[in-house]
């Protein structure tokens, strides 16, 4: 399944969560530095929050 | 004359819609979570400066709220697995937390399955509310729907989960079950509901996308309340004139949903959440006490042995060599995917074990992650890319030194970067470059973790998952499993041995 990370396309497999984007995507020591990962609508998700196909996720 | 008729004729117009003969005003608060997961403690998360949630706190929010209006709780799926304080009673405590807070009902989350059916069906009779789920197939325990007559009011709650339940948690546990579509399942069950209703809340656990996708295709759904993507909807929105609503997870926060109702339609509504912290105040006693009960069965399970040990078990040079620890964890890995190999990062291993009676809470300080086994199939030629980057990272004695089972290798210390390693049998047999091998390994590396990129590039080029009879198929992807962490495996593995004595056998060699 395919997800973007900060527009970066990140292949991931059904049942990951936004964390495993995260660590496909390099990112997820930000979220250690106090940033938060949001969806395409601009909603905080939590870590082990479920991933669509062709979701964006924005890590700021 | 003229003037008076039109005068009586605008009073009488005034009248009806000011208060229309037989017309029902009614006022209603949800009260809504989703993917607890068994946080009964409150627990500081990635990034954060404080502790946050906390089932007693949440608890007392609930009683709060519940003053003023007619209430409904309800609780969108993932609420039995997940912490500690759930998975060693495969989820009895949050039920009984649950039967504490009075939830008025709950949809099944995919993880409502990780501990099997019959299982499932014990949580389902401990609790004294609901279980839904309408897109569910083969499993009686589970209502389509319930109505609940709220002072007068009919709420038609129908529960869906999602249909990719089968590829999130281990085939066994959804055998013999079918998930249908939740759309599908939600407008039958609407079609059934016609005339029983005045308000009609679906509680799904499908993701926030999946919710409003499901707003724009059936109309006739009042409230979607959901879960599974642990989205942070800090207040309702309306998709289609349905009104959507989420409350992050593991109980940080509690949805608010006020709604109005005319004659059995929604005239207002106003939602929020509510933030769930320690530093707020105020907790359920008899909840804090549920929670420190189970809390304090958990200390005392895990200070219980588990097996034992005639030798040292190394956790401490897993970055730098293989040690016996590395490669009882591996053989672990092999042996529960029936893979011809198995490959874990040291960095995942983060302790040792003294040789003597192991106690659980040992192997959780040797595996603290909640790592789950995935099972991949690699050509030879990328698990040579594999091992190579495996070694790459020596001189910074970093995490992604593996540990294997099921294959051998030899390394050059001083070879540049790429070209390292050197040997490589995969059960006992020189490695074939063009053979496929099915490799074992966990989610991080999976992931690409520790820069393992090797792993997503095969399931890349395999991609193309589809659920048959249960069972995740791809061309990849041999075994997938995120219902149960590998802690877990290397545990039943000591119950199941008298004494274990490994020793690092001669896996990894390096030649300089």
């Amino acid at each position: 399944m395919r997800v973007y990370v900060n527009q970066q396309a990140v292949e991931v497999l059904p049942g990951m969560t936004v964390r495993h984007a995260l660590i496909s995507a390099g990112l997820l020591d930000r979220l250690k530095a106090g940033q938060k990962a949001y969806d395409q609508w601009g909603n905080e998700v939590g870590l082990d929050g479920a991933l669509a196909p062709e979701m964006k996720i924005n890590v700021k | 004359m003229k003037n008076l008729r039109l005068s009586l004729y605008c009073l009488v117009l005034i009248i009806f819609l000011a208060a229309p003969a037989g017309a029902r005003e009614a006022s209603l608060r949800l009260l809504y979570v989703n993917d607890f997961h068994g946080f009964a403690e409150p627990y500081q998360p990635l990034g954060a400066t404080e502790l946050l949630g906390g089932a007693a706190y949440l608890a007392a929010a609930v009683d709060r709220l519940r003053t003023g209006r007619p209430t409904l709780l309800l609780a969108a799926g993932d609420m039995i697995q997940g912490n500690n304080w759930a998975n060693l009673f495969q989820g009895k405590s949050s039920i009984e937390l649950m039967n504490a807070m009075r939830f008025d009902a709950m949809v099944v989350g995919n993880h409502e399955f990780d501990y099997g059916q019959q299982v499932l069906q014990q949580r389902r009779q401990e609790a004294r509310f609901p279980l839904l789920g309408a897109n569910v197939r083969g499993l009686p325990l589970l209502k389509p729907y319930v109505i609940k007559d709220v002072q007068g009011v009919r709420v038609a709650i129908i529960g869906v989960v999602t249909a990719d339940t089968p590829t999130s948690t281990h085939p066994r546990n959804v055998a013999g079950l079918q998930f249908s579509p939740p759309d599908a399942a939600v407008a039958r069950c609407l079609k059934e509901l016609r005339g029983q209703a005045d308000l009609v809340v679906v509680l799904s656990h499908i993701g926030y996308s999946e919710d409003r996708a499901l707003a724009q295709k059936v109309p006739g759904i009042d409230v979607i309340i959901g879960g599974h993507s642990h989205t942070r909807l800090e207040a309702p929105v309306v998709v289609n004139r349905t009104i959507i609503g989420q409350a992050w997870e593991h109980a940080k926060a509690l949805g608010v949903l006020d709604l109005d109702l005319k004659d059995g339609k929604i005239v207002r509504y106003e939602g929020h959440l509510e933030e769930i912290k320690p530093s707020l105040g105020g907790a359920d006693k008899e909840v804090q006490q549920i929670v420190r009960q189970y809390s304090q069965e958990v200390d005392a399970r895990l200070d219980r042995n588990v097996g034992e040990t005639a030798v040292d078990l190394d956790g401490e040079q897993t970055r730098l060599k293989e040690t016996n620890l590395g490669d009882l964890v591996a053989d672990v890995m092999r042996a529960a995917t029936r893979a011809d190999a198995a490959l874990i990062n040291g960095g995942s291993i983060r302790a040792g074990i003294h040789q003597g009676p192991i106690k659980a809470k040992e192997v959780y300080a040797a595996l603290p992650f909640d790592n789950y086994l995935v099972a991949i199939r690699l050509t030879g030629k990328q698990l040579r890319e594999v091992l190579e980057h495996g070694v790459s990272g020596l001189e910074k004695k970093a995490g992604r030194f593996p540990q294997v089972s099921g294959l051998t290798f030899t390394f050059s210390r001083t070879a540049p970067v790429g070209q390292r390693v050197k040997d490589i049998t995969v059960n006992g047999k020189p490695l074939d470059p063009g053979q496929e091998y099915v490799v074992a390994t966990n989610d991080f590396l999976a992931a690409g973790g520790d820069g393992y990129r090797a792993f997503g590039a095969a399931l890349k080029a395999g991609s193309g998952y589809r659920e048959q009879g249960g069972a995740l198929t791809s061309k990849n992807l041999a075994y997938i499993n995120p219902g149960a962490w590998l802690r877990d495996l290397v545990i039943e593995y000591l119950k199941s041995q008298k004494t274990i004595s490994p020793q690092a056998e001669g896996r990894i060699k390096a030649l300089d």
